[in-house]
């Protein structure tokens, strides 16, 4: 049977030039736990709120108070080791109001910069620059900046503008738990979007073939890497093909999907010219060891059921052993 | 002076896709080789002779590690000098333009690109903010377009009805560019109407995000004179970056975009931007495009909004700018392409008899780095 086809670049349900949301997308997530190194200034600032104090740092060149403190004075560039406590309420210099509520700049009494902050209780309306403020601070400290709940309007007259040396300081907080989590839509495009579309309706796995080299690639691209010519031509390939190269996974680590040991391989599709990237399954690790090997026959074994558009839909490629 | 002491440097032909709310049928190597493609066609110039390819992006709108490496072949990258700046694409240009100046190569491609739509701006920009004392709070680049924009109107004493006339100038611009998709641009009035995102800016006064990839070419002068009739020389390269903390910068004005500027005109020879046929310029607000203005010398503090009440002799973001279509990461890189584009007479919009021009990239949250080209024919 000739599988190939001769194509005009024709997308199936990617028609350029059409209205965004008619396109499907595929939903990415990257999420990753960290633990932030706060250094030396935001260590104390931010054990010092348990405590109801603000703590700044000195710039000993140019003399200012930096709040919240700095390790360095970002205009001289010269360390600012001295803490010191200023007060906890000061005047608004600027303010704007987002999705995320009212933020304020405030300079607190004592400071010489502004540290920005949520406004409580008042609207936009409310506000005006060189009103007073002062911290309200949370019930429980949780050594984070929301240690100070926000600022909100306050009567009391401005107090000194002295500020105090940090006196029988607590013990630092060293580092901060974070969760960095963002969501993607991915456009597959109109060469995935055509991959996907056959593996769901046949089960079919489609390469385009280079004008120049006559490499077939898979997965297809419009240009080819190493010539930078247009692919002209889609391609059927088989879902058998040789193992290139494969590893068998024991590490764990974030963002895993499946469960050690695996068998991570690069595989030559018959009828492709690139490695895809699968797994290996249908033989236990110990054997695999022993009897898999660059060269080695392989084919897909696909999901039971309605395929979906995507290589998932390829649980594994097993060995086809001669004997 | 740049383009005289070291070798001369010019930008010989540059391509982008449509940029537009989303390309959601195209991924970003589709965008890419259509980019490279039209920057090589019709320039006498081919991939082979291209001695490196810089681009620009961001791993974090891309939702990728180190991206580019995935994007290669539609870079025409292969086996090639390659290197990734991860800021806007004008800083890619500088950096080209070094290497070409230093007399280490002779052509250059330098690209950029953006699928924001596939992401959150927001969160984009959050994850560049400070993660102790700024991120928990909320502070994000929406904030710092707000805060500068409360500021500038209160230093200056002007109303916030200045904003809207900026939006509705540049939109008509885009509208007219057949390079950015529009539907319709606003008038002064849709832009006032639409809702408060950043207090005092509506939705429609901040910067638009789009889709879309821009190439340009860049070539020493013995190729330039070879392969080109109307070569764009690049005359001055300036950068500056502001602190991080976005609470301890000025607020109603750019210092380092200032300084950036100050540098590029040095280089150039010139004594500010007199005698510029136009500009085009990179914001992240309508505010902050007035700040820019003042911070290239275009007016005085406070007084840019006049540019566009009373008129301007420089010609202001003749693409409709970066407010209508701001693909994040390539922005400025597009300025210099649409800059480059009309001083050789190759687009309809550019200023009659245009002979040099100011281009702007910016980036970071609230517009901390900054990077200005000068040009001329
Ligand atoms: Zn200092
Ligand atoms: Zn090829």
């Amino acid at each position: 049977m000739d599988r190939t086809t001769s194509a005009s670049m024709e997308m199936r349900s990617e028609g350029l030039g059409t209205t965004p949301s008619e396109h499907p997308a595929f939903a990415g997530r990257i999420e990753l736990p960290y633990k932030l190194t706060t250094g030396r200034a935001a260590s104390v600032f931010l054990a010092e709120l348990a405590s109801r104090r603000i703590v700044g740092s000195r710039c000993p060149s140019c003399a200012r108070v930096l709040v919240p403190a700095q390790d360095f004075c970002a205009e001289c560039g010269t360390a600012a080791e001295e803490l010191v406590v200023v007060a906890s309420a000061g005047s608004l210099s600027g303010f704007t109001e987002t999705a995320a509520g009212v933020l304020g700049l405030i300079r607190l009494d004592g400071a010489s910069t502004d540290l920005v902050h949520r406004i409580l209780d008042a609207g936009l309306a409310d506000l005006q620059v060189g009103q007073r403020v002062a911290a309200r601070w949370a019930e429980e400290a949780q050594g984070s900046v929301l240690d100070i709940v926000g600022f909100a309007a306050d009567d009391a007259p401005a107090a000194s503008e002295e500020v105090r040396p940090l006196s029988d300081p607590s013990d630092p907080v060293i580092e901060q738990p974070y969760r960095l989590r963002l969501d993607y839509q991915h456009a597959y495009g109109p060469y995935y979007g055509r991959l996907f579309d056959e593996i769901a309706t046949s089960r079919r796995i489609q390469g385009v073939r280079c004008p120049r080299c006559e490499c077939v690639l898979v997965p297809p691209r419009e240009y080819c890497d190493t010539c930078f010519v247009r692919t002209a031509e889609w391609v059927d390939v088989a879902d058998t093909g040789v193992i290139k190269a494969f590893s068998i996974i024991h590490l764990e680590f974030v963002g895993q999907v499946r469960e050690p040991p695996y068998i991570y391989a690069e595989i030559v599709l018959d009828g492709a010219a690139t490695r895809l990237i699968h797994t290996v399954g249908g033989i236990e690790v110990e054997e695999a060891m022993e009897r898999l090997h660059p060269g080695t026959a392989v084919r897909a074994v696909w999901k039971d059921g309605e395929p979906v558009g995507t290589l998932e839909d390829i649980v594994y490629f097993e060995p086809v052993f001669d004997d | 002076m740049f383009g005289r002491a070291i070798n001369r440097v010019a930008v010989v032909a540059s391509a982008q896709t449509k940029l537009r709310d989303a390309w959601s049928n195209r991924q970003h190597v589709d965008l890419i080789s259509e980019a490279v493609v039209g920057a090589l066609k019709g320039s006498g110039l081919r991939i082979e002779d291209v001695d490196f390819v810089i681009d620009c992006g961001s791993d974090i709108l891309d939702g990728r590690s180190i991206s580019n490496c995935g994007f290669l072949g539609a870079m025409g990258a292969h086996h090639k000098e390659e290197s990734r700046v991860e800021e806007d694409g004008l800083w890619g240009a500088l950096y080209g333009a070094t290497k070409i100046g230093s007399g280490s190569a002779e052509v250059g491609l330098v690209l950029a690109y953006s699928k924001p739509s596939e992401s959150d701006v927001s969160a984009f920009y959050a994850t560049q903010c400070e993660p102790f004392y700024q991120r928990p709070v909320g502070f994000d680049h929406a904030a710092a377009c707000g805060f500068q924009a409360q500021s500038y109107l209160a230093s200056h004493s002007l109303s916030e009805e200045v904003f809207a006339d900026v939006v509705a100038h540049d939109w008509a611009l885009a509208a007219a560019n057949s390079a950015v998709e529009l539907e319709t641009a606003p008038t002064a009035g849709d832009v006032r109407a639409s809702s408060r995102v950043a207090a005092p800016l509506h939705e429609l006064e901040l910067s638009r995000p789009v889709d879309g990839a821009v190439a340009v070419v860049l070539a020493s002068k013995r190729v330039a004179q070879r392969v080109c009739t109307d070569p764009v020389w690049i005359t001055g390269i300036g950068t500056a970056m502001d602190q991080h903390s976005f609470a301890m910068r000025e607020r109603d004005s750019l210092p380092a975009c200032a300084a950036a500027a100050e540098a590029a005109y040095r280089r150039a020879g010139m004594d500010g931007p007199e005698g510029a046929s136009l500009a085009e310029l990179s914001a992240s607000s309508a505010a902050t495009q007035l700040m820019v203005l003042e911070a290239l010398g275009l007016a005085d503090p406070g007084g840019a909004a006049r540019l566009y009440s009373e008129g301007s002799d420089v010609a202001l973001n003749p693409s409709g700018g970066s407010l209508p279509a701001d693909p994040i990461m390539a922005t400025g890189l597009v300025r210099l392409s649409e800059a480059a584009l009309q001083l050789s007479g190759r687009v309809g919009h550019g200023p009659e008899g245009a002979s040099s021009a100011i281009v702007h990239g910016a980036g970071g949250v609230g517009m901390q780095n900054h990077c200005v080209f000068t040009l001329e024919v």
